[in-house]
């Protein structure tokens, strides 16, 4: 029996060493710096435009990757971005960028980002965009969503009929596919990936999301 | 249930020494994904394996109790029926060997469950709850001997 609570508290301890650095973020790969003006397809830069929330003027960007579908981008939505908001967004140290990431994988993931910007066709891009992220599990399920984008149209007091024509229809799927292929000739491969860019030199991919992630790249300043 | 008696100098049953081990790696693998449901972990990223597809899935919770809590009370269970069945006085006892066996068969049913939906209607795999499905099967086998135990058999 000594045997065996010696190895139960081996386990124990390996278990308890495991969990707090799994819940620590697990270790956060490097940053890697990428080249915003070496994408060369001008064409495809002036379609994948992002959503930007905060003062254009701001000397910072960040800008995340996202998928509606992810349910890392909608803890980042919910639990990261309000603290980025408070600390750079409104101070006005920075503006946020979303650009739309779907994948294949979560099947939904395009329509979503596409009834948002439908939403934004009526000027109520974020609104939508956090509640999209905040009922995430309601929609994400094998059965067709459009029934709860028009539900949260309606809550958001949109012009349904309107909202229902654009998501009907296949507008912006230019513009989310363009973005989706800007963030993989920018190495975007998972998401949420968050970018940051102090104007000059070249933008920064961050290894995590958390906001101390975000803190220490704003912080660091331009880099080269 | 009538309790045989423990026959002295049989040692405590192995097999529940294993039930132990493998619940307690349980215990912990389910309370890393409690811990995501509530948000006290990092946001996990979509890409390599669609595990955060999983995990915000409808299929992720039962009501308002997330699957990884049925599963951590689960394995808790196990972890302290095990320990309790290795006591001399509960070694025989049916009534351990009848909840284990009855909660790890419970245990692999509802994970084959979830294996199914992961693979047939989520179409994503999350290799946690895949570790999760491995470990209670092996839990489940280590159980078998729990039969014997009910039938009136000796098993070390």
């Amino acid at each position: 029996m000594k045997n065996f609570y010696i190895i139960i508290g081996v386990v124990g301890v390996a278990g308890v060493a495991v969990v707090a650095f799994a819940l620590r973020g697990g270790g956060t790969a490097a940053s890697v710096p990428v080249d915003l003006g070496d994408i060369g397809d001008q064409e495809l830069v002036d379609l994948a435009q992002g959503m930007v929330y905060g003062d254009l003027d701001a000397p910072v960007t960040i800008m995340e990757f996202g998928n509606y579908q992810c349910g890392g981008c909608a803890q980042f939505a919910s639990l990261v971005k309000p603290q980025v908001d408070l600390a750079y967004i409104e101070t006005g140290q920075a503006k946020f960028v979303f650009h739309d990431f779907p994948m294949p994988s979560l099947p939904h993931s395009f329509l979503a980002a596409r009834a948002v910007r439908c939403a934004g066709d009526q000027g109520r891009y974020f609104d939508y965009h956090d509640s999209v992220f905040r009922t995430q599990r309601q929609w994400s399920r094998p059965d067709s969503p459009v029934g709860h984008f028009n539900d949260l149209a309606e809550e958001l007091e949109l012009d349904t009929g309107a909202f229902g024509d654009c998501l009907n229809s296949d507008r912006h799927a230019d513009v989310v596919t363009a973005n989706a292929t800007l963030g993989q000739m920018l190495g975007v491969n998972s998401t949420p990936a968050i970018l940051v860019h102090h104007g000059t030199g070249r933008a920064q991919h961050l290894g995590g999301f958390q906001f101390i992630d975000i803190q220490q790249a704003v912080e660091a300043g331009p880099g080269n | 249930m009538t309790e045989p008696r423990h026959s002295p100098g049989a040692g405590p049953p192995k097999s529940r020494m294993l039930v132990a081990v493998l619940s307690l790696g349980g215990v912990f693998l389910a309370f890393y994904l409690v811990a995501y449901n509530m948000g006290w972990a990092p946001p996990i990223p979509c890409g390599s394996g669609s595990c955060a597809m999983v995990q915000s899935s409808s299929y992720a919770w039962v009501g308002p109790v997330p699957v990884s809590v049925i599963g951590l009370a689960g394995y808790l269970a196990l972890l302290v029926l095990s320990i309790a069945g290795l006591q001399p006085r509960l070694a025989a006892s049916r009534t351990v060997s009848f909840l284990l066996f009855g909660g790890a068969l419970t245990g692999v049913l509802f994970s084959a469950y979830l294996t199914y939906l992961e693979a047939a209607v989520i179409n994503a795999w999350c290799r946690y709850c895949v570790a999760s499905a491995i470990l209670i099967t092996i839990v489940f086998v280590a159980t078998i001997p729990e039969v014997k135990r009910l039938r009136g058999g000796t098993i070390r």
